[in-house]
């Protein structure tokens, strides 16, 4: 067990874990962050997505150990206030959800993908996305969600 | 996120809790069910099980049914809030309590639609009703024809009454009026619209609440020693080394060996140290799987009141054959597939001497209820089932799985004790959709009208089993065997593969005959909404405005199922095992559509999950165990493998509402395969398709 100090969502937090620890299940247990979810536990459903530097990262692969002093951004340090980032705002637009469990992944990497390609092509949208799984098949509406954020991103430049 | 424990004791002042700050309609678990029996001999519920209202004017449905992405905490609330004339976002829904909540049945078979909601129109109805009753009665004015507008009564000098006002009143202790009117589906304000996910500011944001998030103070973490496959025996064990960690318990019972400890990772490094034997039990060779299946085939066994008989017959096969010009005999196989919720099962299990919680995802609580009081030999009072809105389920989360290995771990221990399954356990540990083989044989007159028509299945079901054209002479039957791999409900189950099976065969007929799938469809049809949704789709399809080939291929299918009304055309290219699906256009007809864009999800949901089934998808094993029990070893659709689908919903609200979150399921794999054989010329009769093509 070791002490960590990371930087999520703007705020420095000490963790106790060990270093090979993943990411995911110290957000979820220690610091009660739960919108990243375990999903496969292997990288392949982009259910345990967070932001790393701004880079979408799978946490459950992530060894806490390993962060450096990178900062976390989590779906929980999204919006502002109350106000929904353009993003969660496009998904609740669109109902790009059903069960929701892979919501929150969804969006934190497509804040990632409109971050450095504001305005990506459906098929974009598609290949930057293609390790995040949505069982219940909204992938259809998730494509427009992110279409329509990268609109009304756009409009309040 | 920390959440209070919930206590099985239920005390008032905890049931207030969990409904919410407000007045109590004198509520709780065991009186009410005094007060049920002194209902009167209808036996209709109290209002008081159904509706509770708070002091800020606020109700609160009560259900048995769950939530799990279908969207019926939404379409209730505006069912709810339509009788109620009330603003949907003063309805909320408490679900899936079984202290709490109404037994409505488990949350399976697309039955909440077509079951629950007539009950819950009813008892909304019935509030609605007494309050314009108590309205009158207090003000001393002529027959209660006062309307309802924004839950309130409005007397002509300006006063008002409203559904707080009916709180504190004793009359909600009557039962649910069967009497009290209900609105008429042309007349919705509410209903039939649009109504977006009442959960969807919680779901953007990260801060809905699974089982999996639950967390208790105190809470151990579990884990479960697992054998090679299910029916492999406990010989021995040494957990010495497990137990000379700090604060880990080891926890034996029978076949059932597990850990606790007091963080997730401490309980899977102990399983890791412990010794095991299981004994040798092969799961059957899986190269001779649909042979044995057969082998072992029970003739079909008919039950009373069952929604799916297991054998229909008119007319005579041997009289249609003779008579039938064109004649035709197919097989077709469907592999096992597991359903891969995306949150996997997790449950929360805390004892208080004899009495047991569990928090939970399950679509079942009552059925989990049962089981766990059966299984412990406690009363059923004793045991209370809490769920959460679960990460999906598609007919996963029917059994108490999860939830009794949770208790099991927690027996004897005074604080609360998580399991969390892995996605290896989830694919593993629970039961799969069955495997199936599907015999037909069929005869078709000089005329084109298919006169005789036999269908077998072997292990999968009866959904679907009937074919939904005019066919005099049938035998339709379903064989239940014995299967290898442990398997139970799915989305539609049965429908899928025997719909699979007569869709492929019937475009094969047709084929046979010179004729369009279409017409031929059209010729041996009667039932009018299933021409329709046929007729409408080819439309907008441009249904023979193209050719097939040259590796471009165009297909349909229909099906009546769990009365939706189903077509689905398909177009998709194919270069040897390279399938890309293009475009799809589904035409669904389920009645009345309480929301429109909630239904059309569930459609589009339903034909994308088919697609793995359908193309992809398939649980192997080997004799001794399953062998591709991991998301990178398991292919589900992902982005790449959804084509451009529209989605065309028939609402007619002259005819009841049906369930529809599983039958759309069942038309994407005929479609494709009608299309793939259009494309490139190869007819293959198995799912999923990939694995049956050659080249």
């Amino acid at each position: 067990m070791e002490s960590f100090t990371i930087h999520v969502n703007g705020a420095e937090r000490t963790v106790r874990a060990d270093g090979k620890t993943p990411l995911l299940f110290v957000l979820r247990e220690q610091l009660h962050l739960t919108g990243a979810k375990y999903g496969c536990g292997e990288g392949q459903c982009g259910a345990c997505t967070v932001l790393v530097a701004g880079e979408p990262v799978p946490s459950c692969l992530l060894p806490v150990g390993d962060l450096g002093g990178r900062p976390v951004q989590t779906i929980e340090g999204l919006a502002k206030g109350s106000a929904l980032h353009p993003v969660q705002q496009a998904f609740l637009d669109v109902s790009a959800f059903q069960c929701g469990f892979c919501t929150p992944g969804m969006i934190m990497a497509s804040v990632a993908l409109l971050a450095k390609n504001p305005r990506p092509s459906a098929n974009e949208i598609r290949a930057e996305l293609a390790h995040h799984v949505c069982r219940c098949g909204t992938y259809s509406r998730i494509v427009r969600a992110v279409q329509g954020a990268a609109e009304s991103v756009k409009r309040a430049d | 996120m920390r959440t209070e424990p919930i206590n099985d004791a239920l005390t008032r002042r905890e049931a207030a809790k969990r409904l919410g700050s407000g007045v109590l309609l004198l509520f709780t678990a065991g009186r009410s069910r005094a007060d049920e029996e002194k209902a009167g001999p209808q036996k209709h519920p109290l209002l008081s099980s159904r509706l509770h209202i708070g002091d800020d004017g606020t109700i609160t449905l009560l259900t048995g049914k769950v939530e799990c992405g279908q969207g019926i905490r939404t379409s209730l609330t505006q069912v709810a809030a339509e009788e109620l004339r009330l603003d949907p976002a003063r309805v909320r829904l408490l679900m899936g309590d079984t202290a709490l909540a109404p037994n409505d049945g488990g949350t399976w078979g697309s039955l909440t639609t077509p079951q629950t909601v007539p009950v819950i129109r009813q008892a909304c109805a019935s509030l609605r009703e007494l309050l314009c009753r108590c309205a009158a009665e207090e003000w001393g004015v002529g027959p209660a024809e006062l309307p309802v507008h924004n839950g309130q009564v409005r007397g002509a000098d300006g006063r008002v009454y409203t559904y707080r006002d009916l709180a504190r009143s004793p009359k909600l202790l009557t039962a649910v009026s069967v009497n009290a009117p209900l609105t008429d589906p042309f007349q919705w304000q509410i209903c039939g619209r649009p109504l977006r996910p009442v959960n969807g500011a919680a779901i953007v944001s990260g801060s809905h609440q699974y089982s999996s998030d639950l967390s208790l103070p105190g809470m151990r973490h579990g884990r479960v020693v697992r054998p090679p496959n299910y029916r492999c025996r406990l010989l021995s064990f040494d957990a010495s080394r497990a137990e000379s960690l700090p604060d880990v318990r080891v926890v034996h019972d029978g076949d059932f060996l597990g850990v606790t400890a007091p963080t997730a990772e401490a309980a899977a490094a102990a399983v890791q140290l412990i010794d095991v034997r299981w004994s040798d039990e092969p799961l059957g060779d899986p190269q001779t799987l649909f042979g044995d299946l057969k082998a072992h085939a029970k003739p079909p066994e008919l039950k009373e009141f069952d929604r799916y008989p297991a054998l229909m017959q008119a007319g005579s096969i041997s009289d249609g054959m003779a008579r039938a010009v064109h004649r035709l005999q197919s097989t077709y196989r469907i592999a096992y597939i597991a359903h891969v919720p995306l949150e996997a099962r997790t449950a929360v299990a805390q004892w208080q001497g004899n009495r047991l919680t569990v928090q939970c995802g399950t679509q079942a609580p009552f059925v989990v209820h049962d089981e766990i009081a059966h299984a412990f030999q406690i009363l059923p009072e004793q045991v209370r089932i809490v769920v959460s809105d679960t990460g999906s389920g598609y007919g996963a989360k029917h059994n108490s799985e999860c939830e009794l290995e949770a208790a099991r771990l927690a027996r004897g221990s005074p604080e609360p004790v998580r399991l969390a399954w892995s996605r290896e356990e989830e694919f593993t540990q629970s039961y799969c959709r069955p495997a199936a083989l599907m015999e037909v044989q069929s005869g078709v007159d000089g005329d084109g009208n298919i006169v005789a028509w036999e269908f077998h299945n072997y292990n999968g079901g009866a959904a679907s089993l009937s074919p939904p054209y005019r066919i005099p002479n049938r035998y339709v039957a379903y064989h239940a065997s014995e299967s290898p791999l442990r398997q139970g409900s799915y989305r539609s189950l049965a429908a899928v593969g025997n719909t699979f099976a007569r869709e492929m065969h019937v475009d094969e007929v047709a084929e046979k005959l010179g004729l369009d799938p279409l017409e031929f469809r059209l010729r041996n049809m009667e039932n009018p909404r299933l021409k329709a949704v046929l007729q409408r789709g080819a439309e907008r399809f441009g249904w023979g405005k193209s050719k097939s080939g040259n590796g471009v291929g165009y297909g349909l299918a229909c099906n009546l199922e769990k009365g939706g009304h189903l077509a689905l055309f398909t177009e998709l290219e194919a270069h040897g095992k390279q399938v890309r699906l293009r475009r799809m256009v589904a035409v669904f007809d389920a009645g009345a559509v309480i929301n429109p864009d909630i239904l059309s999800n569930q459609v589009e949901g339903a034909i994308v999950q088919g697609i793995g089934g359908a193309l992809f998808e398939e649980l192997k094993f080997d004799r001794k165990e399953i062998v591709n029990g991991k998301l990178s070893s398991y292919r589900v659709p992902r982005f790449q493998d959804v084509p451009d689908l529209e989605v065309i919903l028939v609402d007619r609200r002259d005819v009841l509402s049906a369930g529809a979150g599983e039958s759309p399921i069942t038309v994407t794999a005929p479609s494709i395969g009608a299309a793939l054989y259009a494309a490139c010329g190869q007819r293959v009769r198995q799912l999923p398709l990939l694995a049956g093509m050659e080249g």
